[in-house]
C-alpha cells in the first residue's frame, strides 16, 4: 500500500494562504490565552490537591456544594479517573485563621466521643499543628488511631512506649478529609495522591520552565544552523515556535471544554512541550535534508522548485512517521490514566500542528528568506 | 556471510547482555509475588486470632513482617539491588523537598539584635520567598542600603561585610549538611525501603521514602530537632549478669538450673541454650566490656526479647541498650552492629555544645574531634569526667551512638578532645554529629507529594496495558503498510525495548509513569526511522535499481536525516532531564535511552536481517 505516490502539488505557490491559516490560529490562541489565562497547576501555583477514590460511585456535584460549604474559599472539585474519583484542589496554604477555632473544637469534640471525659493538656497550638498530652500512653494510642481514622493526619509525639503526646496537623487537605469522611460515612475514601507545593517552588518552576523551552529552541538552532544553513535554522526554529503557540493556544482554549480531560498547565505538560520541539523538529529535518540533497543535484534549479519536489517526496514519511507516533500517544490518551491524560492531549495536539509546519512553515519561511536577501542559497 | 558475522555477534552480544540485566527483575518479581502469597495467609491467620485489630496496626504488623522477610533473604536483597527500580508514583511513598530556615538562623546566631535588625531580616524574609537569591545576600544588601556593617550583628569589628557574608553562606551550608546526617540517621533507623536523600542546590535537602503511609510520622521523623546526649557506658561486672539472666530466661531455664555443660557446642545447641548471646554476641570474652555485635537482620529479634515482660521485669531500671550508627561489614559481608548497654539518663545533651572542629593531632598525627562547650555544660562537664575517670561516655545521636570514647581525666574547662577515629572521614562525621544536637536553623517543608499504593498499583497496569496496546498497533500498521520489511521492523522494536529496560536497569534508574510514557512514545518514534528508510528504498526502486541496490541506497540516504533529527530529539531530552525532577527525570531518561537503543535496532539489526535475507536470495517485499 502507498500513501501519496506521486504526489505533484505546488505547496510554495499557496504559501500565503498558510500563512493567513497559521496567523489565524496563533491570534486565536493568543488570545484565548490572554482572555482565560493559562490555568496553571499547583506544581506552578503552590496548594495542596488531593484525589480521592471512593467505594462506590459519587454525585460531583453533591461533593461541590458538600466542598462549599466548609468556607475554604474557592476549592475546584473534579473528577479523577472514573465515576468514584474525585480531585480537590485549592491554592491556599494553610487553613484560613478564621476558621481555626472551628477545626480545633471539632478536634475537641471528636476526641469527647471517642473517650468521653478524658483528661487532656493542650502542650502547644498553632495555626499547623496541635500537640496534646493524654493521661496514659493506651489513651493517647487510641486517640491517634481513631483521629486518624476520621481524616486528620496524627501521629504520636515519640516512638517511645510511654509516649502520651500526640500531633495532630491542621491542613487544607486534612480538614476536607475529615469532612468528606465524616458526610460519606456509608461510602469511604482512600486517598489516591496528595500534593503540597510552597509558593516559591512555582516561581522557580515557571522560570525554569520558560528557559527550558528557550534553551531547546537555541540549541536547535546552533545546531541545525551547524548542519544545515542558517536560513534553515531559522526557519526550523521559527516553524517550533510557531507549534509550541498554537499548541499552548489551543490547550488554554479547551481548558474545561471537554469533560473529563484536566488540561491545566502542570510540569509534565512542560514536558509534552519539550518532546513536542524535540520530535516536531525530525520532519522539519527531513524535508530539509531533502531540499539539501536536491540542491546538490539540481544547483540551477528555483529553490521554490527543489522545495516543492522535496515535500512531495518526503510527504508520505512525514505523515506515517507523525502517524505511529501519534498511534501510540492515542493510546496512552486512552489508556494511560489521569495522570498522563493532559500529557498525551498536549502531544497529540502539538504532532499535528507540527506536522503541518513542517511543510508549510519551515519551508516557506526558508523560501520567503532567500527572496529576500537575494544571495542564492548553497550547498 | 563473512561481512554480517560482525555484527551478528554485536546484536548476540546485546541480546544477551540485555536478558542478564532484566533476570534480576524477573527475579524480583517472582520473589515479591512469593511474599505477597506468604503474607496473605499470616493476615488471615491475624484476623481470625484477633478479630478486633485495627487497619492501621494490621498494616503495621504485615509491613514489618514484609520488610523483615525482604531484607533477610540474601537472594531477595540481590535480586532487588539489581532490578529496574519504580518511582514514587508508582510504588507510592512521600516525596518532600525541605529548606533550611536561614532567616531563623541569621536571627539566632547574631549578636545585639534591634528592631531594626529583626525589620530588615522579616523584610528579607519575604523577598525571599519570590526571588531565587540566598536570604544572606537580600539580608546583606538591604544592610548596605541601609548604611549598616553586617559586623554590627554578626563576627567582629574588624572583618569587613564580604568576609561576614561568606562566612554566614558558609554557616547555611554548614546547617544543610547537618540537617542532611540527622535525617539519614533517622530515616535508616526508620526502615524504610530504600530512601532516598539527596542535597540540592545549596540549602535544599530532597527525601523520598517509598511505601511510607503515614506521612505525619514521617515527617516528624524529618522535621523534629535532633536529640544529641552523652550517656555512661556501663560497667561490664554489672551488665554481664543482666545478659547472662536474660539468656536464662529466653531458653526457659530456671534461676537454679545449673545443668548448663559447658564445653565444646555446635552453633545450633548453643542456639538453643543461648537464645540471647547466640543473637548477642560479645565481643570480649573474657568479659572486661559488655558490648556485644547483633548481626543487622537480628535487631528485631533483639528488640522483641527485651519487650517480653518476663525480661522487662528483670532490666534495671537505669538501662538501656543502644547501636552503633555504622555497622562493620564481616567477611561475608553480614552487617554487624556493636550494641552498647548504657545509663537510661542522660548525663548531658547536646545543647551545651558550642564548636566541635575535627583536626589531625600534630603530635600523633592521628584524626582527634575537638569540642567546645558553654561555662555551664562546662562545669557539669568536670564533675561528669571528674567522677568517671576509666569510663566510656557513649555520643548519642536520636538513639544511634557514634563513639563511646573512654574518660582520661577530668575536664575543667569544656574543651575536649575525643582521639581514637580510624580516619579523618569519620572525625568529620563526628563533627557533624556533635554539632547536630544544637541544629541552629529550623527546616521547612516547602513540597511535599503523596502517592498512595493504589494509585501506583493502578498507574502500573495501565502503563503496562499502554505498552502492549501501542505495539500491537504500531506492529499491526507496519506489517499492513510495509509487509515483509515491517515485521523486520517489528521483531527489531521488541528488541529496542527490552535493550531500552536492560539499560534502565545498568544506570540503576528508577521507572516512573512519565518514563513509562517514554517507552510509549519510544515506540512510535523508533519505527520512524525505518519508515523513513522503507520510504527511501521504496523510491530507490521505483528508479529501477535492483532490490540490493535499493536497499544499499535507502539506507545509505536516510542515515544524514536520521541522526539529525535524532540529535535535535536527543538534545531537548538532556535539558528536560536538567529541568525536571523526579517523575519528569524518568521521562527525559527513558526518551534519550529509547532514542539510542532504537537507532541501535533499527539501523543496525534490520539492515542485518535485510543483508541476510538479501544474501540467502530470500524475497523482500515493501508492500
Amino acid at each position: 500500500m502507498r500513501l501519496f505516490a506521486n504526489l505533484k502539488i505546488d505547496f510554495m505557490s499557496k504559501r500565503t494562504f498558510f500563512y493567513f491559516v497559521s496567523t489565524a490560529f496563533i491570534l486565536l490562541g493568543v488570545l484565548g490565552i490572554f482572555v482565560k489565562g493559562i490555568n496553571f497547576g499547583i506544581d506552578f501555583k503552590g496548594g495542596s490537591e488531593i484525589a480521592l477514590e471512593f467505594e462506590k460511585p459519587i454525585e460531583i456535584t453533591e461533593i461541590r456544594s458538600e466542598v462549599d460549604k466548609l468556607g475554604l474559599g474557592n476549592i475546584e472539585v473534579k473528577t479523577f479517573g472514573g465515576s468514584t474519583g474525585i480531585l480537590l484542589r485549592t491554592d491556599l496554604q494553610e487553613i484560613p485563621i478564621n476558621l481555626l477555632p472551628t477545626v480545633k473544637s471539632k478536634i475537641e469534640s471528636l476526641i469527647n466521643n471517642i473517650s468521653p471525659g478524658l483528661e487532656r493538656k493542650i502542650t502547644e497550638s498553632t495555626n499547623t499543628a496541635v500537640i496534646y498530652e493524654f493521661p496514659t500512653p493506651e489513651s493517647a494510642d487510641i486517640i491517634a488511631n481513631r483521629l486518624y481514622e476520621a481524616g486528620f493526619q496524627t501521629a504520636e509525639v515519640s516512638e517511645e512506649p510511654t509516649n502520651t503526646g500526640v500531633v495532630v496537623r491542621l491542613g487544607i487537605s486534612d480538614w476536607l478529609k475529615e469532612n468528606l469522611s465524616e458526610k460519606y460515612t456509608d461510602n469511604p475514601f482512600t486517598v489516591l495522591k496528595e500534593d503540597k507545593v510552597g509558593p516559591k517552588i512555582g516561581q522557580e518552576l515557571k522560570s525554569d520552565a520558560v528557559i527550558a523551552v528557550i534553551l531547546s529552541l537555541l540549541v536547535i538552532l546552533v545546531y541545525l544552523g551547524f548542519r544545515f544553513k542558517f536560513a534553515f535554522a531559522i526557519g526550523a526554529v521559527a516553524a517550533l515556535f510557531h507549534d509550541v503557540l498554537i499548541t499552548l493556544g489551543i490547550f488554554t482554549v479547551l481548558y474545561g471544554v471537554i469533560p473529563g480531560l484536566n488540561l491545566e498547565f502542570s510540569v509534565s505538560i512542560v514536558a509534552a512541550f519539550l518532546t513536542l520541539v524535540g520530535y516536531s523538529i525530525n520532519d522539519t529535518v527531513i524535508v530539509f535534508d531533502r531540499v539539501r540533497e536536491q540542491m546538490k543535484i539540481h544547483k540551477t534549479a528555483p529553490l521554490e522548485d527543489n522545495i516543492n519536489y522535496a515535500i512531495n517526496r518526503t510527504m508520505s514519511r512525514t505523515i506515517i512517521t507523525t502517524l505511529t507516533t501519534a498511534l501510540t500517544v492515542v493510546i496512552l490518551l486512552i489508556f494511560g490514566g489521569e495522570v498522563l491524560r493532559g500529557f498525551a492531549f498536549a502531544l497529540i495536539i502539538g504532532f499535528i500542528v507540527g506536522t503541518y509546519s513542517s511543510i508549510f512553515v519551515a519551508s516557506a519561511f526558508v523560501l520567503e528568506y532567500s527572496n529576500r536577501v537575494k544571495s542564492k542559497l548553497q550547498f | 556471510m563473512k561481512e554480517l558475522r560482525f555484527r551478528l555477534i554485536l546484536i548476540i552480544g546485546a541480546l544477551a547482555l540485555t536478558i542478564y540485566l532484566l533476570f534480576p527483575t524477573y527475579q524480583d518479581y517472582r520473589n515479591n509475588k512469593e511474599v505477597a502469597k506468604n503474607l496473605e495467609t499470616v493476615e488471615k491467620k491475624i484476623k481470625t486470632s484477633n478479630p478486633t485489630i485495627t487497619k492501621i496496626e494490621l498494616k503495621d504488623i504485615i509491613q514489618s513482617k514484609k520488610d523483615s522477610i525482604l531484607t533477610n533473604n540474601q537472594d531477595f536483597r540481590d535480586a532487588r539491588e539489581k532490578r529496574i527500580k519504580l518511582g514514587l508514583d508508582l510504588q507510592g511513598g512521600m516525596y518532600i523537598v525541605m529548606e533550611v530556615n536561614t532567616a531563623k538562623l541569621l536571627e539566632k546566631i547574631a549578636k545585639d539584635t534591634d528592631e531594626q535588625f529583626n525589620q530588615i531580616l522579616s523584610d528579607s524574609e519575604k523577598e525571599s520567598k519570590i526571588s531565587d537569591e540566598n536570604v544572606v545576600s537580600i539580608f546583606s544588601r538591604r544592610m548596605r542600603e541601609k548604611n549598616v556593617r553586617l559586623s554590627r550583628y554578626f563576627g567582629s569589628i574588624r572583618e569587613d561585610d564580604t568576609q561576614i557574608e561568606a562566612r554566614l553562606l558558609e554557616q547555611e551550608a554548614d546547617a544543610v549538611t547537618r540537617a542532611i546526617e540527622i535525617i539519614r540517621n533517622r530515616v535508616d533507623q526508620y526502615g524504610v525501603s530504600e530512601p532516598n536523600i539527596q542535597k540540592q542546590g545549596s540549602r535544599r535537602i530532597v527525601v523520598e521514602l517509598p511505601g511510607i503511609a503515614r506521612e505525619e510520622e514521617a515527617k516528624r521523623l524529618l522535621q523534629g530537632r535532633a536529640l544529641l546526649e552523652f550517656k555512661l557506658v556501663k560497667e561490664a561486672d554489672q551488665v554481664i549478669p543482666i545478659m547472662n539472666r536474660i539468656d536464662e530466661i529466653l531458653a526457659g531455664k530456671q534461676e537454679t538450673d545449673t545443668t548448663t555443660q559447658q564445653g565444646d557446642l555446635t552453633e545450633e545447641q548453643f542456639a538453643k541454650q543461648h537464645p540471647f548471646f547466640a543473637v548477642a554476641r560479645l565481643i570480649d570474652q573474657t568479659g572486661s566490656i559488655a558490648d556485644a555485635f547483633v548481626q543487622e537482620e537480628d535487631r528485631d529479634l533483639i528488640s522483641q526479647y527485651l519487650q517480653r515482660p518476663d525480661v522487662k521485669n528483670i532490666l534495671p531500671d537505669n538501662l538501656e541498650f543502644v547501636y552503633d550508627a555504622k555497622p562493620e561489614v564481616g567477611e561475608d559481608g553480614k552487617k554487624f552492629f556493636r550494641m552498647y548497654a548504657v545509663n537510661k539518663t542522660a548525663e548531658l545533651t547536646g545543647g551545651v555544645i558550642v564548636d566541635a572542629q575535627s583536626n589531625i593531632d600534630p603530635s600523633t598525627s592521628a584524626p582527634v574531634v575537638n569540642m567546645q562547650m558553654n561555662s555551664e555544660g562546662a562545669r557539669e562537664w568536670a564533675r561528669i569526667t571528674g567522677s568517671n575517670i576509666g569510663k566510656r561516655c557513649a555520643v548519642i545521636l536520636d538513639g544511634m551512638a557514634y563513639t563511646a570514647p573512654t574518660i582520661q581525666n577530668k575536664i575543667p574547662s569544656g574543651n575536649s578532645q575525643i582521639s581514637g577515629m580510624p580516619n579523618l572521614d569519620e572525625a568529620k562525621l563526628l563533627e557533624i554529629v556533635l554539632k547536630a544536637g544544637a541544629l541552629p536553623a529550623p527546616i521547612d517543608i516547602i513540597e511535599e507529594r503523596t502517592i498512595g499504593p493504589s494509585l501506583g498499583q493502578d498507574s502500573i497496569s495501565q502503563g503496562f496495558n499502554s505498552i502492549t496496546l501501542g505495539y500491537l498497533i504500531v506492529a499491526i500498521f507496519m506489517i499492513f503498510y510495509y509487509r515483509k520489511a515491517g515485521s523486520f521492523a517489528d521483531f527489531a522494536l521488541v528488541f529496542t525495548i527490552l535493550l531500552l529496560l536492560g539499560i534502565l536497569a545498568a544506570f540503576r534508574a528508577t521507572l516512573t509513569l512519565p518514563g513509562i510514557a517514554g517507552i510509549v512514545l519510544t515506540m512510535g518514534m523508533a519505527v520512524d526511522a525505518n519508515v523513513i528508510i522503507f520510504e527511501r528504498i521504496r523510491e530507490e526502486l521505483s528508479t529501477g535499481k535492483t532490490v540490493k541496490a535499493a536497499v544499499e541506497a535507502g539506507f545509505k540516504h536516510s542515515y544524514s536525516a536520521i541522526f539529525d533529527s535524532n540529535i535535535t530529539t536527543f538534545f531537548t531530552g538532556i535539558i528536560l532531564y536538567q529541568f525536571g525532577s523526579g517523575p519528569i527525570q524518568g521521562f527525559a531518561l527513558t526518551l534519550m535511552i529509547g532514542i539510542a537503543t532504537s537507532l541501535f535496532s533499527q539501523l543496525i539489526l534490520v539492515r542485518l536481517i535485510f543483508d541476510f535475507m538479501l544474501a540467502k536470495g530470500y524475497k523482500v517485499n515493501l508492500g
